[in-house]
């Protein structure tokens, strides 16, 4: 008999989950619950598409739903799956009762901090997360004048870069001294701060919100430092792994509230599999677990989980965590640590920074591109690495992050060979002028 | 009902980031630190824990993160080895 393979979320986790235990058995019975009216498409591309970037919500979906269908997929939408019954090898679905399977894949993604303030009851207050209440809060964004954005969180930035190039009226408030501060460096974000204020945003920082005032609707946020209208308020809170189901069925969860899980993505319970933004992993460098990654970080972490489901033997590794995101007219990235959290977590390093140039000095368009790279002081080994650009900071993130994964050095990246082409390449590689530096910084 | 190992990292991501921050806008920005919240419980994390935290040396502060459960104790393989650093005694 072909094994039962239920997945509960239908984000990027679930949907890579199934399509992957589909692939590596199909005759598998693959069944993914979604409590949404869609499945498979990029929250991530909510802000771009209220930015006016994107022209429609539409562009943001992989599949048809029939597409699904046809591959042997039986999603069902808008369906809450209310327990596991793990002793039972059973989930608990609401209108459906009982549904037995072999193999259980838990995706059931995040839900946004409470904000732990009076007022979040009222009308006026956004979650970006779903995209048919996008669509709607879209409709609002035409006749909104003044928003605030509440957090300087990685959807904040996006947030605010968005309804400033709506014309908005756009306030960030954020209780730490520059946005972005629980993972990105001060003299990075500097730049974007300075593009904000060209666009007309008002930053509201070392400010707390304290209440979110209205009668029906917010129509103002009250702050540490006074009181803000408000037409509507983003919630950009961080991002808490969505473990409710996990934590009734006795799953084990970790530090950081995660699903505990190993490279195959299992958990404590043989046959449960859990992937995205409801687990937690551990950090190549420091081996801390972390939580709340990317939409590619769940999506691949979905079909290692799905392929282990139906018995095809793949694994997951450690995370060097290759980000990076549009604020103002600026890219900023990184991988893995930044100086600011690896002085929180007292990890020793050296560090070396420059200012280089996408492309040739004298080729058109050319833009300035900060690097700093922190380095291992006893070996030299990279550790982390942020930027600040207009131009290539993703592919730089992407290729430190497999430098800091393989163990290169500052020495390795001093010397590196680079492309060198005019319009796609300067002479000198922002890298290899920051690993230079970190040379000399280490007296090396 | 968040367990032992959920209070403990929360509270001490929270007050190790916060003292971090705050050497950095000083460093960086000329600005004052985050906002901090008053009361005897940050106290004790503020003027107790971080300087306990940052005297130890880096390879017992690295054995108690690894003590502390979590998916970091689970089989992973293509772990990047650790290298001993001559700093870290």
């Amino acid at each position: 008999m072909p094994p039962r393979i239920v997945v509960v979320g239908g984000g990027a986790a679930g949907i890579g989950a199934a399509g992957s235990a589909k692939q590596a058995d199909p005759q598998a019975a693959v069944t993914v619950y979604t409590e949404y009216e869609d499945a498979a498409y990029s929250p991530c591309g909510i802000p771009y598409v209220h930015g006016h970037e994107i022209p429609d919500f539409q562009r943001l979906f992989l599949q048809e739903k029939s597409a699904y269908r046809e591959a042997g997929i039986d999603i069902h939408y808008e369906t809450r799956v209310t327990a596991l019954d793990l002793d039972g090898r059973a989930v608990q679905v609401e209108g459906e009762g009982l549904v037995p399977f072999d193999r259980l894949v838990v995706a059931t993604g995040f839900d946004y901090a409470d904000p732990g303030v009076p007022g979040t009851d009222l009308g006026g207050l956004y979650y970006v997360k779903n995209i048919r209440r996008a669509m709607e809060w879209d409709k609002v964004l035409d006749t909104t004048k003044v928003a605030v954005v509440v957090d300087a969180s990685p959807l904040g930035l996006e947030m605010v870069t968005a309804l400033a190039h709506r014309s908005i009226e756009t306030h960030l408030v954020d209780p730490h001294p520059w946005p972005l501060a629980e993972f990105a460096d001060p003299d990075i974000i500097q730049p974007v701060e300075e593009s904000w204020a060209e666009l007309g945003v008002r930053m509201h920082l070392n400010t707390k919100v304290e209440a979110f005032v209205g009668d029906g609707a917010v129509r103002a946020v009250r702050t540490s430092k006074g009181e803000l209208p408000a037409d509507l308020a983003v919630i950009c809170t961080h991002k808490q792994p969505n473990n409710t189901l996990a934590r009734q069925a006795r799953i084990k969860l970790g530090s950081t509230g995660g699903i505990v899980v190993d490279e195959r993505m299992a958990t404590s319970v043989p046959g449960v599999f859990a992937a995205g933004d409801c687990v937690e992993l551990p950090h190549g460098v420091s081996n801390v677990p972390v939580q709340g990654l990317s939409g590619s970080h769940a999506y691949a972490q979905g079909k290692v989980a799905g392929a282990n489901a139906a018995g095809r033997p793949r694994t997951y590794q450690p995370v060097y965590v290759p980000w990076g995101m549009v604020a103002g007219k600026w890219v900023i990235g990184g991988a893995s640590f930044g100086e600011t959290n690896a002085t929180a977590l007292g990890i020793p390093f050296v560090m070396g920074v420059a200012q280089g140039i996408s492309r040739a000095r004298y080729y058109p368009g050319v833009t300035k591109v900060r690097v700093k790279l922190l380095a291992d002081p006893g070996d030299l080994r990279l550790i982390g690495a942020q930027m600040v650009g207009q131009e290539g900071i993703k592919e730089r993130a992407d290729f430190l992050a497999m430098a800091i994964r393989t163990g290169v050095t500052l020495e390795d990246l001093a010397w590196m060979e680079n492309v060198y082409s005019p319009p796609i390449g300067a002479l000198n590689e922002p890298i290899a002028l920051a690993a230079q530096n970190g040379l000399a910084s280490a007296g090396r | 009902m968040v367990s032992f190992s959920q209070w403990l990292r929360s509270n001490s991501e929270r007050y190790l980031l916060e003292r971090a921050q705050a050497e950095m806008a000083r460093r960086y920005l000329d600005r004052p630190g985050p906002v901090t919240e008053r009361g005897l419980g940050p106290l004790f994390w503020r003027r107790v824990f971080v300087p306990v935290y940052r005297r130890l040396p880096w390879g017992l502060r690295r054995a108690v993160i690894q003590a502390i459960p979590g998916s970091h104790r689970q089989r992973w393989q293509g772990r990047r080895p650790i290298r001993r650093s001559p700093v870290v005694k």
